[in-house]
């Protein structure tokens, strides 16, 4: 009859079209634009021990913690901060800070610390004499307890008010790194 | 349908051949032939209404009628098979007449359409006609439905939106393009459906819970987009649409060409957008700009009545801007945009530029369909489809990888649904069906991030059976489905070895639905129907794993979801008193158990760009509920009003919170002036002309708690707009002209559904002129 042949039809295709099927394994992901490691370090001017504040996150945004190491500075030194920037997941490992030297007039780097007195200078520029923040001065006051952010923020407006000076508040554009150290200063 | 028949029967008036004659001796001489095989027909009664004289067509067609005076008459044609058809003529000399009638074994096709508009009036459903998205060129699919009763826009900017139809969006309502459920990468609320509006002649939403015939029954609503079927015309015919809007300076062109034979009949519908920066009241929203080019090619053929196929090709192509300002880091830079006035980036100049952060989307469906009529009552429609959706982010990135898309996915889609239909005497008629989709979903590793959704693998084999069946003043429809779905999934996982995890997931789905209409008088009727279905949990709610930058947040998928269960009832009732009246209320409640949604954790987890706060896939019970009514009433013969008010609620009853992302209440309002006849300005003739007067309200969303979001809904409010159309009647030709301003007071507002919202104003005020040449 033309019904139950019709229904023999009708069952029939999904047993003809689709065989179980595995889905490929992916393709491993190179990601060259991450940043594992952040390392600034901190050489007091007149000589005495250079302290390394580090932040490591191998497995990127989300998965595991990263793992963050604070310094102890001395007070009312001045020191001279080099910030440096690898990608762990690439084989040696890649260099990010070259990658922002060269775009260097899309990037620039602020500084702000919960510690009372703190100051920060830029020791750098980018090719149009604004500042950059790779290479920077760093002045403590008095001793205290608490925490120094470094970010870096990519395609911000150098130009707008305040933010030559290092002053976040104007700059907009994405943060592409903050991360926060603990820091004592004694 | 009939205005067709009679329009095509105007058309077919072939040859009027001017003989000589003098008054009441003037012989009208014809030939009927049927227009399916363009052969005489014979035993046609053809009736001249006004003197009442009657006559039949001989073997070959023919007919005459003698000693006929000058005058206007009405002929009337009537045949076995054949709906009796009238036509117009005016007489001034002896005429000869070619008249094709359209024979019903044709309509086989056409009753079968019917009998499925019918069951669209078995539950609560609108539509959009051509004229009407002829009119709204402009607008994207989700833009066209934005004014009808209980349907919102998703949207992120001004041109990317997706429908919210009763509270459910994404994952949760199925979209038909031409029959076939579209199939992209839905889960993201930033992705609109890749559809071209102007391809269809109809576009409907339904409402109730029939939508069993349609889809992995997930009880939200379905939207369809029809094209009508090729209009038996043999000449070339076709049409031109134009519109410029002033906001974001766009030009849309659209173009269709048909022609039917019986060898072949073909339509070919092809859409040119592009748009520049749109603007808020104040300032330019840039990089929202959009470009979009799509054709589409539609063959339909049948073979002795008995078969017909159907081919439907279209690709949508499409570039979205996505404003710069919205593309943001971490948390801190949210909240710093948050208390911005004027989003960063905003420019004083206008541009067409369009730059990361944007989207590059292309969608191809291929479908062929064949349907055989057994008989008048009996017939089965095969359809076989392909779809292929490639999407590409593109985000700022470092280092000249701007260009490189920060997110890639492919997905290929296959469905193969066969359906069987029969009508029994008594107005029974029995649906039943099988419906199966392949999907396979791949990201392209070229972005070098981790991909927020894995690949997979799905295929999902599903049967139905429908049956409607009027019992006197009462029509009751039931349905069922079940459903069998296969997901195999590979997931990367970010340790640096990048360890490969498999995953096979098996669901089964059961669905029903029980449908009631109940006419409670000539002019009034109810429809209560009620449904219970499953929908499984999709790939992202499962699997994503990382950094949604889109929405500056950590999202995690969770691996033992559970399907979602649903049951929703819906009860509308329709009032038609007289042509100058009518009303139509919708109350729905839905109940979900085990809802799927984004819960935001306690968690803030620090990155090297700084901390984001966690949102994890869980599950709660849910209800929606709501109320749709909209009313239309004539104030005089010319004067209109239309008024429509949707009310919608969400709660998660578990927690005993509010749903987010529920469309707030909203009023809409119009007054149109419409006449008509014809009037003269100067020595242009026009006809139709329309003046409508429009107005949206839009209530602040008050059910959300505060920390359920990035900042609270915006306030309340209200956008006027003015739209003029009128036919203009050239000698040979009509041209529909029409013109309309939205946002008229150019109102400085935000939407609480557009995600811009947290960065920038919505659109200000825009002006649309458009021409349609038809020909």
């Amino acid at each position: 009859m033309f019904i139950n042949r019709c229904l023999i039809c009708l069952l029939s295709l999904g047993v003809l079209v689709f065989s179980s099927c595995e889905k490929d394994e992916p393709d491993p992901i190179n990601q060259e634009e991450l940043i594992t490691t952040l390392t600034y370090t901190l050489t007091p001017a007149d000589g005495g021990e250079t302290v390394v504040l580090s932040f490591r996150d191998l497995d990127g945004d989300g998965g595991n913690a990263p793992e963050i190491s604070g310094g102890t500075l001395s007070a009312n030194t001045t020191y001279a901060g080099v910030l440096n920037f690898l990608n762990e997941t690439e084989s040696p490992a890649e260099s990010i800070t070259d990658e922002i030297r060269e775009e260097d007039d899309e990037h620039q780097f602020f500084f702000t610390s919960t510690l009372p007195g703190l100051s920060f200078i830029y020791l750098d520029q980018d090719d149009n004499g604004a500042p950059l923040g790779l290479s920077n001065g760093l002045t403590t006051d008095n001793e205290a307890t608490g925490s120094i952010t470094v970010i870096l923020r990519h395609e911000p407006n150098k130009s707008a008010t305040g933010v030559a000076d290092g002053d976040i508040t104007n700059a907009g554009g994405e943060t592409d790194i903050e991360v926060t150290f603990p820091v004592d200063v004694q | 349908m009939y205005n067709k028949v009679y329009l095509n029967l105007i058309l077919y008036l072939l040859a009027i051949l001017p003989l000589a004659g003098q008054d009441c001796a003037i012989r009208i001489s014809g030939t009927v032939l049927d227009e399916a095989t363009n052969l005489p027909l014979s035993y046609v009664n053809v009736f001249l209404q006004e003197p009442g004289k009657s006559t039949t067509t001989d073997e070959a067609g023919l007919f005459y009628l003698e000693a006929v005076c000058k005058g206007e008459y009405h002929i009337l044609l009537s045949h076995i098979g054949c709906e009796a058809e009238e036509i117009q003529i005016f007489l001034d000399r002896d005429t000869s007449l070619t008249i094709i009638l359209e024979h019903t074994a044709i309509s086989l096709e056409d009753i079968v359409v019917e009998a499925k508009r019918n069951n669209y009036d078995n539950q609560p459903s609108l539509s959009v006609s051509r004229q009407k998205i002829e009119e709204n060129l402009n607008k994207t699919l989700s833009g066209l439905l934005e004014n009808e009763t209980g349907v919102h826009i998703l949207k992120n900017g001004g041109g990317i939106g997706k429908p919210v139809v009763d509270g459910l969006f994404g994952n949760r309502l199925t979209i038909l393009n031409n029959g076939i459920p579209q199939s992209g990468q839905q889960w993201g609320n930033d992705h609109s459906p890749e559809i071209d509006p102007s391809t269809a002649d109809r576009i409907t939403v339904l409402k109730g819970t029939n939508a069993i015939a349609y889809g992995s029954g997930n009880l939200g609503s379905v939207i369809l987009i029809e094209p009508d079927k090729i209009d038996r015309e043999t000449h070339l015919h076709g049409g031109v649409n134009y519109a410029y809007e002033t906001n974001g300076r766009g030009n849309n062109v659209n173009v269709q060409l048909q022609k039917y034979s019986s060898i072949l009949a073909w339509r070919v519908n092809g859409t040119l957008k592009k748009y520049g920066d749109r603007k808020t009241a104040d300032y330019f929203l840039n990089n929202t700009g959009s470009q979009e080019a799509n054709l589409s090619l539609q063959l339909e053929k049948s073979w002795n009545e008995k078969v017909f196929v159907d081919f439907y090709a279209s690709t949508f192509n499409t570039q979205l801007g996505v404003l710069r300002g919205s593309h943001i880091g971490n948390t801190t830079d949210l909240s710093e945009a948050l208390n911005r006035k004027i989003p960063f980036f905003t420019e004083p100049d206008f541009s067409y530029q369009l730059e990361a952060p944007k989207q590059k989307v292309f969608h191809h469906l291929a479908k062929l369909s064949a349907k055989y009529f057994k008989d008048e009552t009996q017939s089965v429609e095969i359809i076989i489809a392909g779809q292929i959706n490639d999407r590409k982010e593109f985000d700022v990135r470092r280092s000249g990888r701007t260009d490189i898309p920060a997110l890639s996915l492919r997905q290929y889609t296959f469905n193969g649904d066969i359906k069987y239909r029969k009508r029994f005497s008594g107005l029974w008629s029995l649906e039943v069906g099988t419906q199966n989709v392949a999907i396979d979903n791949t990201n392209d590793p070229v972005t070098g991030i981790f991909p927020l959704i894995p690949d997979y693998f799905s295929w999902k084999s599903g049967i139905y059976s429908t049956l409607s069946k009027p019992i006197n003043k009462l029509t009751l429809d039931l349905g069922i489905r079940y459903d069998y779905e296969n997901q195999n999934v590979v997931t990367l996982n970010m340790d640096l070895s990048q360890p490969v995890r498999r995953f096979q997931n098996n669901f089964h789905n059961f669905g029903g639905v029980l449908g009631l209409k109940y006419r409670l008088s000539k002019n009034q009727s109810m429809t209560l129907s009620t449904g219970y279905a499953t929908r499984n949990p999709a790939i992202n709610e499962l699997y994503s794993m990382g950094l949604h930058q889109g929405v500056s947040g950590i999202e995690e998928g969770d691996e033992n979801l559970e399907m979602e269960k649903s049951v929703k009832t819906t009860l509308d009732y329709k009032w038609l008193p007289s042509t100058k009246f009518s009303l139509n209320a919708l109350a729905y409640y839905q109940n979900i158990n085990d809802y799927i949604f984004l819960n935001p954790q306690d968690e803030i987890r620090p990155t090297i760009r700084g901390a984001f706060p966690v949102f994890k896939y869980e599950q709660t019970d849910a209800i929606i509920y709501g109320l749709d009514i909209s009313t239309q009433f004539s104030i005089t013969n010319s004067l209109y009003g239309l008024l429509k008010y949707s009310f919608i609620r969400g709660m998660d009853t578990s927690n005993d919170i509010p749903l987010i992302n529920i469309p707030p209440n909203s009023l809409f309002g119009s007054l149109t002036f419409r006449t008509k006849k014809s009037m003269r300005i100067a020595k242009i003739k026009l006809e139709q002309f329309e003046f409508e007067l429009n107005n949206r309200f839009t209530f602040e969303q008050k059910n959300i708690l505060e920390d359920q979001d990035f900042a609270a809904p915006p306030p309340a409010y209200n956008l006027l707009g003015i739209k003029f159309s009128t036919n203009i009647i050239l000698p040979k030709n009509k041209i529909r002209f029409f013109t309309k301003v939205d946002n008229l007071l150019n109102v400085a507002y935000r939407d609480y559904l557009n995600r811009q919202r947290y960065f920038a104003d919505d659109l200000g005020w825009s002006l649309t002129t458009g021409i349609h040449f038809k020909f």
